[in-house]
């Protein structure tokens, strides 16, 4: 039996060995060989190099699915496109991935993030290189909802980040690279007008010249998917394939991966609730450079940049919500992090609200600002969340709650941005009123262990940790020891009670042996 | 503290770019109808950008008072987007104020105003950049200022009537064409290759 320590915030180490560089890792990890740390500007394999792959290639993505709305201009007059057509192909855009999210997170459950998130960006790349081809609204509707399979990357990202980085780094993990990758969405009004031109100038007509610059992220996002092939690993200790074969991963089947991600209650809110900060900034990055355009008569180039400045605040925003999750983590435990996200979502309604009624364009500009501080940091709160809902079903409860994002992009631009009903700072403003009681629900969200907003854990016997994740597996399936890995990660988030919780030591399984500390 | 400067300066910039659209311009509705203009496209005709010509005539309306015309130093003329190429398309967009006006967007030629009592006319090759749209000619008359001062266009005030119709290029080109094939293969076979590869991996394990 190994004597267990407890660290002053929480994270359980093995003292018999040195708690350092365990198994040969580059970087100090935990039982199940997550890094304990987060070294932003190292590729050490396998952990920081995952990080790297994954969010430069959903980046990509990203970068692919919103490379039509800066070309507008040339691709409306080109295509005689009218404001029904292109509100149209902005729905498709973020349609396809509601589907594509939720498979996304069963594939990576079944087969992994890396062989899943590649296999969808190779397949969904000829979409980018075919809207070169385009001639009608038609098809200018088709490759945009093709296109925007590939934002269900997502998932694979933040799957694949759960099982690189341990509890305490997981928030900040998944918000850097959940993040960086949205960043797409406002790098790419900068890249593609900037491509188009070089391209116009080199002596293309304009309508040539927006189709050969298509080609340039189509390129990216391939080439990013090979490397993502080429260089990365599912899991610290390995890829899944041969995980499988070594018998370290027991084959799950999908039936039950379904029924244990689906029946969990949580992941149905938290997918409510992610349309309302995921769902608004996917809205709001199609609709926004027009916003400007129209009420405050700016030229096409001043709105592309203010569009631009909502996704751009990605390097930031995202990745400071997943850093205060985890710092709320380290003090309160789960219910830190479930109000932390309560309240960032909160302000960033009341914002929404308040720049529909901005009149000048410097409030409006400076109201959006802090609206995308606000809703982008709820987006990384939420995946602060996620990881903690189930093991077993991990991918499935990420894919719902990511298409759940794209479903309240869908619900919203249809409610209060589509044809004349609503003039569009009239449609912000419902909009952040609908922020503001979707949010709500994380109200409910309760577990065992942890508690929840409103209430503490339980005291009954078996509200812990291992009660709550190995009730994802039937006796059957923990006779053959299936749950073990669960069993692994349940010791690790014990740190999730906070600060107070963890002063009290618990009964910890190891190895599946049982050890009373 | 970043944060906040950043996006002071952000707004500073936005504040000087945006001091150039609070100066309006002069309103179309005060212009004088006094020129007569007309092309050679016939009703119905459909002409092709890049390849078609079109002419077009304008002269002083002989039943304006004489000496209107002496304030007049150059005439500019356009293409404008008709109606039914406007409708659904908010960038096509009609103001009276002409500095925020979008109907008129290709200019075809800047010419001095001559009073000659025959008209002047212009050839013009209809440019690649042109989109696929119905159109009307409309002439604005400057002052020496460059100020609008007086228009004639070769429609009527509904601009229902000798709509020029353009089919604009497609800018697709067979390399493009062949291109797009040939990415969209090697990102399949790629995966493919890999898939093959994890399988024989797989297989050796």
């Amino acid at each position: 039996m190994e004597q267990l320590e407890m660290e002053e915030h929480g994270t359980i180490r093995s003292s018999s060995s040195s708690s350092y560089h365990q198994g040969g890792f580059k970087m100090p990890v935990d039982s199940e060989h997550k890094a304990t740390q987060f070294w932003l500007f190292s590729i050490a394999s396998p952990h920081m190099r995952s990080f790297h792959l994954s969010w430069f290639s959903f980046f990509s993505c990203f970068v692919s699915t919103f490379a039509a709305p800066p070309l507008l201009p040339i691709i409306r007059d080109n295509l005689n496109l009218t404001s029904a057509d292109i509100a149209n192909a902005g729905i498709a855009s973020v349609s396809g991935a509601v589907f594509a999210r939720l498979v996304m997170g069963t594939a990576c459950d079944l087969v992994g993030p890396r062989l899943a998130s590649a296999t969808l960006i190779l397949l969904t790349a000829p979409a980018v290189f075919c809207t070169s081809l385009i001639t009608s609204p038609a098809s200018y509707l088709i490759v945009r909802f093709f296109t925007g399979f590939s934002l269900a990357s997502f998932v694979s990202t933040q799957f694949w980040m759960s099982s690189m980085f341990s509890a305490p780094k997981v928030g900040v993990a998944n918000g850097i690279s959940g993040g960086w990758g949205n960043l797409g969405g406002g790098a790419t009004q900068l890249i593609m007008p900037v491509l188009y031109s070089i391209i116009h100038r080199a002596g293309s007509t304009n309508f040539t010249a927006w189709r050969i610059a298509f080609f340039i992220p189509g390129l990216v996002q391939v080439l990013s998917a090979i490397a993502v092939l080429a260089f990365g690993q599912d899991m610290p200790d390995g890829d899944f394939s041969r995980l499988k074969k070594s018998g370290d991963k027991p084959k799950d089947n999908f039936a039950d991966v379904f029924r244990h991600g689906a029946s969990n209650y949580r992941g149905w809110i938290l997918a409510l609730t992610y349309g309302y900060c995921f769902g608004v900034e996917l809205t709001v990055d199609n609709i926004i450079a027009e916003y400007f355009y129209d009420r405050f008569d700016l030229n096409l180039r001043t709105a592309g940049v203010i569009a631009a400045s909502f996704g751009l605040a990605n390097i930031v925003s995202r990745p400071g919500g997943g850093w205060l999750s985890d710092v709320l983590a380290m003090r309160f435990g789960m219910r830190g992090r479930l109000w932390g996200l309560w309240l960032v979502q909160m302000i960033g309604g009341l914002l929404c609200v308040l720049l529909g009624q901005m009149d000048s364009l410097t409030s409006s500009v400076l109201v959006m600002i802090f609206f995308s501080f606000f809703c982008q940091a709820a987006c990384g709160l939420t995946y602060g969340v996620v990881p903690f809902i189930s093991r077993r079903s991990l991918g499935l409860v990420s894919g719902m709650t990511g298409g759940g994002g794209n479903v309240g992009a869908v619900v919203s631009q249809l409610l209060f941005f589509r044809g004349s009903k609503y003039s569009k700072e009239t449609g912000i403003s419902l909009m952040g009123v609908m922020i503001l009681c979707c949010t709500l629900p994380i109200m409910l969200i309760y577990f065992p262990q942890w508690g929840g907003m409103l209430c503490g854990p339980s005291s009954k016997e078996n509200a812990t940790e291992e009660g709550y994740y190995s009730s994802e597996w039937s006796c059957e399936e923990k006779e053959k020891g299936f749950h073990l890995a669960s069993l692994k990660f349940a010791a690790n988030s014990m740190n999730e009670r906070g600060k107070k919780g963890s002063g009290s030591l618990p009964t910890v399984h190891v190895d599946g042996l049982s050890a009373t500390v | 503290m970043a944060v906040f400067a950043s996006s002071t300066l952000f707004l500073l910039l936005l504040l000087v770019c945006s001091v150039g659209t609070a100066v309006g311009g002069v309103h179309f509705s005060t212009l004088a109808r006094t020129l007569n203009v007309t092309a050679s496209p016939k009703q119905g005709q459909v002409l092709m950008a890049g390849v078609d010509k079109i002419r077009v005539f304008w002269g002083l309306n002989q039943t304006v008072k004489a000496g209107t015309d002496d304030a007049y130093k150059k005439v500019k003329v356009k293409l404008c987007f008709a109606p039914v190429s406007q409708e659904n398309r908010g960038w096509r967009k009609t103001e009276d104020d002409l500095k925020k006006d979008k109907t008129c967007q290709f200019s075809l030629t800047t010419q001095p105003y001559t009073k000659n009592p025959n008209p002047s006319s212009f050839e013009y090759t209809l440019e690649r950049e042109l989109p696929t749209a119905t159109y009307f000619v409309r002439v604005f008359v400057l002052d020496g200022s460059d100020t609008e001062v007086a228009y004639g266009q070769n429609t009527d005030a509904q601009k229902t009537t000798n709509l020029i119709q353009v089919i604009g290029i497609t800018g697709r080109h067979a390399s493009l064409d062949i291109a797009a094939a040939c990415f969209s293969a090697f990102s399949v076979v790629s995966l493919i290759f890999f898939f093959v590869k994890e399988k024989r991996k797989g297989s050796k394990n």
